[in-house]
């Protein structure tokens, strides 16, 4: 596991999405994590044909821990002239989900959910039941942690000494230990004695 | 002579029943990048087209919650290489909104802004086209399009002092006026264009080849185009004329007469003609802004919390001595709260979910990426159809990989 070099970024207001002001982006609707897949359907049904991004935050100290972040348009799915799509409305379905909660999966009604979900459970660790294929997408299949929760460290462990050069083995070398007492054997032990640490 | 015949490793090529796994890229040339695709084959057919990506990953999101908000432009203007200017003015465009200044930005810097995400869109369709073309085997096409590109990133270097990350937009406005000069040389691009894009099309557009190799290539129905997401030209190709410009204007882009291409047929050729007719649309905007430049004005915002005070006002006074310290040193502070804000970048729809919690640095910025879903689409229109094909989506998708891995 990586060092805790750089302590993680707590803030001073807890829960953002409640302090915002007024900005017209988008219609914010909150729901729990039981109503959201009902929720989902209901809204692509009255038109919110596409699942602009699927993405997470990680509030820490707050309760519930994350807020999965589901960004809707309202768009025709047949072909449309620019008059016809006119201004598209946008919605914001904030979702707080706890560390050990569950959330329904949306791949069947959106197929761009695939990707999406699976990039929130790599960075983030949040499951979502249903999904066909969760495994990580931009993290190596063997990482440890969840790399974007406020709780992993920003940096990894201190990169250790490199060993020697070759040509530092050679003859030509002076011998004898210099003052700083890093010969070749010293500086191997101190090596090994760093890694095993 | 001896001829070693060399068996591939077992996790390259493994054979299931009639079908086979093959293993195409990371290290491919016609993957514009790092992209595998783990193929299942009947002969030449796909039969299914899992895309790997991650191999970019660079944890720009992360990174950007350790720097202060001006600070944090500079690594997201890093995701999308192609059209580093969008990124920047996208995440500037949130930020304002989140500190309320939206309104208060000067026209000049608008109208800087929306030149500059004219000119990184024609820059940004230069390479993809000379791309496209070299994976279909028209090698020559590539010059004509990097000379254009380069004539471009001059002009990015001019006002930002580097070729392909200028980092000129600034949350407020601009890093500086456009430089001497500048303005005349615009004027030569815009005289030479025409000719240029005549040569482009000229190159490929008739090509019995190009043609060949492109139509019928891909076909992405509208249905299909919106449930996976894509946005951008490849959706317009596909028959629906969203476009974020026009949807939800910014920067005042209402202000500017330009039309929106579209095309039914929903397959690679329609793709290329859409982005070549919206590289001439791009040029018609940059010529209106042309002629808004020749009155002069400020292109920050006159606001000492968030603009850095002019150079010359720091040995006078002692307020500007002290905001340019705090500026320098702590940043500027954004209210708490949660934006989603989207441009129309040359892939798609651009956007960033940024939260605020109050401090001097990002809470978090969650992208958006138009690349990620574009190409993601390939899943859906790759099976049924041939290798040699596949290459042609991938280019006709237009995928940058610094913004699908980030």
């Amino acid at each position: 596991m990586p060092s805790t070099q750089t302590p993680p970024i707590v803030g001073n207001a807890i829960d953002p999405p409640s302090l915002r002001p007024p900005i017209d982006d988008a219609t914010i609707e909150r729901v729990a994590p039981s109503e959201l897949r009902v929720r989902l359907e209901e809204l692509k049904r009255s038109g919110y044909a596409m699942l602009l991004d699927l993405g997470a935050v990680d509030y820490l100290v707050r309760k519930p821990r994350f807020d999965v972040v589901y960004h809707l348009l309202k768009l025709a799915p047949k072909q449309a002239g620019i008059a016809d799509i006119g201004r598209p409305a946008r919605l914001r379905l904030l979702c707080g989900v706890d560390e050990n909660e569950h959330l329904p999966s949306v791949m069947d009604l959106w197929k761009s959910a695939d990707w999406a979900e699976r990039e929130v459970y790599d960075l983030f660790g949040i499951i979502f039941d249903g999904h066909v294929d969760l495994r990580r997408i931009q993290m190596p299949v063997d990482w440890e942690g969840h790399p974007l929760r406020k709780d992993y460290p920003m940096r990894g462990p201190a990169r250790e000494r490199a060993p020697r050069p070759a040509f530092a083995n050679k003859t030509n070398v002076v011998a004898g230990a210099p003052p700083s007492g890093r010969t070749l054997q010293a500086l191997q032990e101190q090596i090994k004695k760093a890694r095993e640490s | 002579m001896t001829v070693y015949a060399r068996p591939l490793s077992p996790d390259v090529v493994t054979q299931t029943g009639n079908t086979m796994v093959l293993s195409m890229g990371p290290q491919h040339p016609s993957t514009h990048g790092v992209l595998q695709i783990v193929l299942e084959i009947d002969s030449e057919n796909v039969v299914k087209a899992d895309p790997e990506i991650g191999y970019l990953h660079t944890g720009i999101e992360k990174t950007a919650e350790g720097l202060f908000w001006t600070q944090a432009q500079t690594v997201i203007e890093r995701m999308d290489y192609l059209a580093p200017s969008s990124n920047a003015l996208c995440y500037a465009l949130g930020v304002e909104r989140l500190l309320g200044i939206t309104d208060r930005i000067p026209p000049r810097a608008q109208t800087i802004r929306v030149l500059e995400m004219e000119l990184t869109r024609i820059a940004s369709h230069c390479v993809w086209l000379g791309t496209h073309g070299i994976d279909l085997g028209a090698l020559s096409i590539f010059f004509y399009t990097f000379d254009l590109r380069e004539d471009i990133l001059d002009l990015q270097e001019a006002n930002g002092g580097a070729r392909m990350h200028p980092n000129y937009m600034r949350v407020g406005g601009l890093n500086g006026d456009l430089p001497d000069g500048y303005l005349h040389k615009l004027d030569e691009l815009i005289e030479k264009f025409p000719g240029r894009m005549r040569e482009l099309r000229g190159l490929l557009q008739a090509n019995p080849i190009f043609q060949d190799r492109t139509i019928d290539v891909g076909v992405l129905s509208p249905e299909e185009a919106i449930s996976w997401n894509v946005t951008g030209p490849s959706l317009r190709a596909s028959g629906i004329a969203y476009d974020v410009r026009k949807a939800f204007p910014y920067s005042g882009y209402d202000t500017y007469d330009f039309h929106v291409p579209t095309r039914t047929e929903g397959d690679a050729y329609a793709r290329f003609l859409v982005r070549l007719d919206e590289m001439e649309e791009a040029m018609r905007i940059v010529k209106q802004a042309r002629q808004r430049l020749d009155t002069p004005g400020p292109v920050m915002i006159d606001d000492p919390k968030v603009a850095l005070p002019p150079k010359e006002t720091i040995a006078l006074s002692m307020e500007a001595l002290i905001h340019h310290f705090k500026l320098i040193s702590e940043g500027f502070r954004v209210p708490p709260g949660d934006v989603y804000q989207s441009v129309e970048s040359p892939r798609g729809e651009l956007g960033y979910y940024i939260v605020s919690n109050g401090e001097n640095r990002p809470y978090r910025i969650r992208t958006r990426p138009p690349s990620l879903y574009n190409l993601q689409a390939l899943k859906g229109i790759a099976p049924g159809n041939l290798i040699a094909d596949l290459v042609v989506m991938i280019g006709s998708l237009d995928p940058v990989f610094g913004e699908v891995d980030r």
